[in-house]
C-alpha cells in the first residue's frame, strides 16, 4: 500500500468500527461491542507504524543527502467550490510531524480502550449501561483526532478540531443523568467555541489573505511575504493571523483563561479523562502551533505570547495542584502544567522539543490517569485522597505502575519525562526570554512534589479505606495490562527523542536524537539568543534532576516524616492557601463578570419576549378573531340550511350559464 | 312534445321533487329518500340523452349509476341506523354540533 491509502484508511477504520458499534451494538453485540472498536484501531496502530517507516526512510535519505523537504498535500476527494475556479479539497497531508502524533494518538488510543473493556463494568464484570455508546464514542474520537492530524488545509483541520470537540463533549457527558457531568461537558463545550471563534476567524484571515488554505502554498506564500492581492505581507497581518490561530489553541489546550472547562471535564469516565483530556485532545493546540510553525515564528509578538502564556499557565496550575485532594483534579492541573510547558517551548521556538514533550506526555500522563481510574474502581467510586491510604500492599501493580507515571512526570533522571522537559527548558534558557526558564525550574519543583504528594497520600503509610470498602482489590487484566504497557512508554518513550552521547566528560545520553532528526526537515532551528550561561551544556541536566529529587523528598518530608507541617503550613498561610485551594476563583470571577450578568441578559430578552413581542402578536390576533366572531352567526349547523345554500348556489350557477352568458 | 323532451321534464321534476322535500322535512330517513330520488331524476336525464344520440351508451350507464346508487342506499341507510341509535330520534335539528 502507498502512503496515501495509508493514509486514508487509518482514520476510516476507527470510523467504520464505531459506525458498526452504533448500529449493531445495542440489540446484538452489547458487553462485546468492544472488539468491534479495539481491532480497527489496532489495525490503524500496525498502518500508522508502516506509514511511519514509509515516512522516516525517505526523510532519513533527505537529510543524509542535506535536501530540504517539500511535503505536499494530497487531495482524498473534492468538497467545496469557494469562488469560481477555487476548490476547497479534503486533503491530508504526510509528513514526519504527523506520523509521531499518530503513533502517540493511536498507541495510546488502543490501550485506553483495551483499559476501558475492564473499567466499564460493575463488580460482577457486567457491562455497565450504555456500554456499546461508549465505544462508538472512543471510535468517533480516534478517526476525529487522526483526521485533524492527517489534515493537509485549514478547512480540514477545523472540522477535525470540531470533531474531537464533539467527540470530547459526548463522553464527558457519558454519565448525562448526572447533573454535575451534564453541565462539565457543556461547560468544555462552550468555552471551547469562544477559543474556535478566534480559530475560525484566524483561517478566514488566511484565507483572504493568501486565497488558499493549503498549508504548503501558505506557507510558501509567507516565506516569499506575498498575498494574494499581491501586495506585501504585512507584519501586523501576520500577527494577527497567529493570535487568531492561537485563541483556538488556548482553548482546545486549556491555557490561562479558558483552562476552566478541563478540571471539570474530569466528570466523564477516567478512560475518556486519561485519553482525551490528557494524552490527545488537550494537544491538538500544540500540534496545531507546531504545524503552523511558519505563521508563529514570523510573528516575534505572537511567539511572545505563546511563551508567556504557556509558562503562566504552567506555573499557576501547578500551584493550584499543591492543594487539591480530589487524584483527577490534581492530575487535571498537572495537564494544565504540562501543556504550559509544551506552550513554553513552542513560543521560544523549539517546536521539536514541544512535540517531544507531548509524545512522552501522552504515555505518563495516560498511565497516571488509568492508575488513578484503577484506584477509583477499588475504592467503589472515591478518589478522594484523604479518604483511603495505604494501597500499596492492596495493589502491587497499579502502585508500582502508578510509580513509574509519578517519577516520569516529576522529571526523575532518565525517565520520559525528564528528557522532553530538560529540553524546554534548556530551549527557554538560550532564547530571548531566559528568565521563563526560571519560572519552568520553579515548576518543575512544584511538579515533583504535588505528584509525590498524591503519590505518598493513597498508597504509603497506615491503610485506611473509605466507608463501604472492606479491602482494595488489584484491577483485572484487562486494566492492569494497559498500565503495564505505559509505564514502559513512560520509562523508554523518552529515548526515542534522545542519542548516545558523542563524547564530552559527562553522561552517556544526549539531547537530540531521532524525533528531532526527523521533525529536524520541518523546523528551523531556534536561534539561540544568549548562551545558557551558568546552566549551559549539560549542566542543567544535573540541575533539574536535583529539583525533581528535592521536590520529591519535599513530599516525604512533608507527608511520611512530619505529617503535621502540611497542615500548619495551611494555617500559616491561611488566605494564600484558600486562594489556591479555590483554584484562584477564577470559577467565581467568571461566574460573576460572564455567566450572571449574560443570564440577567436572557431572562431581560426572555421577558420583552413574552411580554411585548407577544403583546404585539396578540393584538394582531384580533383582527380575524373579531372578523369570525362577526361571520360566527351565520353557521347554524342545520343540515337543511346547508343544503339550501348548496341549492342557491347550483341556481346561481345555472343561471350564469343559461342566461349571463 | 318528443320522447326526450319528456323524459328531461320527467328527471327534471323528480329532482326538483327530491330538492324541495330534503329541504323541508326533517325526519332523516325522508330527507334520504328524498336524496334518491334526486338522483332517479339524474338516471331519468342518462336515459334520454342516451335516446337523443340513438346509441346503448346512456342506458348501459344508467345501470351502472342505479348498481352504484343501491350500495350507497344502502351504506346511508346504515348511517341513519347509527345516527338514531345515538340520539334515539330521526329528527335532524338533534344533529347541529357545527353551530357556531
Amino acid at each position: 500500500m502507498d502512503q496515501h491509502t495509508l493514509a486514508i484508511l487509518i482514520p476510516l477504520l476507527p470510523l467504520a468500527g464505531a459506525v458498526l458499534v452504533g448500529l449493531i451494538g445495542l440489540p446484538l453485540l452489547r458487553s462485546r461491542s468492544h472488539w468491534l472498536v479495539i481491532t480497527p484501531v489496532a489495525a490503524a496502530l500496525v498502518l500508522a507504524w508502516k506509514l511511519y517507516q514509509d515516512v522516516a526512510a525517505t526523510t532519513t535519505l533527505a537529510c543524509v543527502a542535506g535536501k530540504r523537504m517539500m511535503f505536499d498535500s494530497f487531495r482524498v476527494y473534492d468538497w467545496l467550490l469557494a469562488e469560481s475556479n477555487t476548490w476547497l479539497n479534503v486533503t491530508f497531508r504526510v509528513d514526519p510531524l504527523t506520523c509521531i502524533m499518530l503513533l502517540a494518538v493511536l498507541s495510546v488510543s488502543l490501550l485506553v480502550v483495551i483499559y476501558s473493556v475492564g473499567y466499564m463494568r460493575d463488580h460482577h464484570g457486567h457491562a455497565e449501561r450504555g456500554y456499546e455508546r461508549f465505544f462508538a464514542c472512543l471510535g468517533i474520537f480516534v478517526f476525529s483526532m487522526c483526521t485533524l492530524v492527517l489534515a493537509g488545509n485549514f478547512l480540514v483541520l477545523y472540522a477535525g478540531w470540531e470533531l474531537v470537540g464533539l467527540s470530547s463533549y459526548l463522553l464527558i457527558g457519558f454519565y448525562y443523568e448526572r447533573p454535575a457531568a451534564a453541565a462539565a461537558a457543556k461547560k468544555a463545550f462552550i468555552v471551547n467555541r469562544i477559543g474556535d471563534f478566534g480559530f475560525g476567524l484566524g483561517i478566514l484571515l488566511i484565507y483572504f489573505t493568501f486565497g488558499t488554505l493549503e498549508y504548503s502554498k501558505v506557507f510558501q506564500m509567507i516565506h516569499a511575504g506575498a498575498t494574494v492581492g499581491g501586495g506585501a505581507l504585512e507584519p501586523a497581518r501576520i500577527t494577527t493571523i497567529a493570535l487568531l490561530l492561537f485563541c483556538g489553541a488556548i482553548g482546545k489546550s486549556a491555557q490561562l483563561p479558558l483552562h476552566v472547562w478541563l478540571p471539570d471535564a474530569m466528570e466523564g469516565p477516567t478512560p475518556v479523562s486519561a485519553l482525551i483530556h490528557a494524552a490527545t485532545m488537550v494537544t491538538a493546540g500544540v500540534y496545531m502551533v507546531a504545524r503552523c510553525h511558519v505563521i508563529f515564528a514570523a510573528s516575534e509578538y505572537a511567539m511572545w505570547i505563546v511563551a508567556t502564556l504557556g509558562a503562566a499557565t504552567a506555573f499557576f496550575a501547578a500551584t493550584i495542584a499543591l492543594t487539591q485532594f480530589d487524584m483527577k483534579r490534581i492530575l487535571a492541573y498537572s495537564t494544565l502544567s504540562q501543556l504550559g510547558y509544551m506552550f513554553l517551548g513552542l513560543g521560544v521556538g523549539a517546536f521539536d522539543s514541544a512535540i517531544f514533550h507531548l509524545f512522552t506526555h501522552a504515555y505518563f500522563k495516560a498511565l497516571l490517569f488509568l492508575g488513578a481510574g484503577s484506584v477509583m474502581h477499588a475504592m467503589a467510586g472515591t478518589i478522594d485522597i484523604r479518604r483511603f491510604g495505604g494501597l500499596k500492599r492492596a495493589m502491587p501493580i497499579t502502585h508500582g505502575t502508578f510509580l513509574i507515571g509519578g517519577l516520569a512526570l516529576a522529571g526523575f533522571p532518565l525517565l520520559s519525562g525528564f528528557w522532553s522537559k530538560d529540553e524546554i527548558i534548556h530551549a527557554a534558557l538560550e532564547s530571548r526570554m531566559p528568565w521563563l526558564a526560571w519560572v519552568a525550574l520553579l515548576t518543575a519543583w512544584l511538579t515533583a512534589f504535588y505528584t509525590f504528594r498524591m503519590i505518598f497520600l493513597a498508597f504509603y503509610g497506615k491503610v485506611k479505606l473509605p466507608q463501604g470498602v472492606e479491602h482494595a482489590h488489584e484491577s483485572g487484566a484487562w486494566m492492569s495490562a494497559p498500565l503495564v504497557l505505559l509505564s514502559v512508554g513512560a520509562i523508554f518513550a523518552g529515548y526515542f527523542g534522545v542519542a548516545f552521547h558523542s563524547g564530552g566528560a559527562f553522561g552517556i545520553f544526549e539531547p537530540h536524537g531521532k524525533l528531532h532528526e526527523l521533525l529536524g526537515v520541518l523546523f528551523a532551528k531556534p536561534e539561540k539568543a544568549v548562551h545558557g550561561g551558568l546552566l549551559g551544556g549539560h549542566m542543567l541536566m544535573y540541575v533539574s534532576s536535583a529539583i525533581a529529587i528535592l521536590g520529591i523528598f519535599t513530599a516525604y518530608f512533608f507527608y511520611r516524616r512530619r505529617p503535621t507541617i502540611p497542615m500548619a503550613l495551611a494555617l500559616a498561610t491561611g488566605p494564600v492557601y484558600r486562594l489556591l485551594y479555590n483554584k484562584y476563583y477564577v470559577d467565581e470571577i467568571y461566574d460573576l463578570v460572564f455567566v450572571r450578568p449574560l443570564r440577567k441578559l436572557g431572562e431581560i430578552c426572555y421577558d420583552l419576549d413574552r411580554y411585548f413581542i407577544n403583546g404585539i402578536l396578540w393584538i394582531i390576533t384580533l383582527i380575524p378573531k373579531s372578523i369570525g366572531f362577526g361571520l360566527r352567526r351565520w353557521q347554524q349547523g342545520a343540515i337543511q340550511g346547508y343544503a339550501l345554500g348548496m341549492v342557491v348556489g347550483l341556481l346561481v350557477v345555472l343561471w350564469w350559464m343559461l342566461v349571463a352568458a | 312534445m318528443a320522447t326526450t323532451t319528456a323524459l328531461m321534464v320527467v328527471g327534471a321534476a323528480l329532482f326538483g321533487l327530491g330538492v324541495v322535500g330534503f329541504l323541508t322535512r326533517r325526519n332523516l330517513i325522508i330527507m334520504f329518500l328524498c336524496t334518491e330520488v334526486m338522483f332517479q331524476g339524474v338516471l331519468m336525464n342518462f336515459v334520454a340523452m342516451g335516446l337523443a344520440r340513438g346509441n346503448l351508451q346512456g342506458q348501459a350507464f344508467g345501470l351502472f349509476v342505479l348498481v352504484i346508487a343501491a350500495v350507497e342506499a344502502g351504506l346511508g341507510l346504515a348511517i341513519v341506523v347509527m345516527l338514531y341509535r345515538r340520539r334515539g330520534t330521526l329528527d335532524a335539528e338533534s344533529w347541529r354540533g357545527m353551530r357556531g
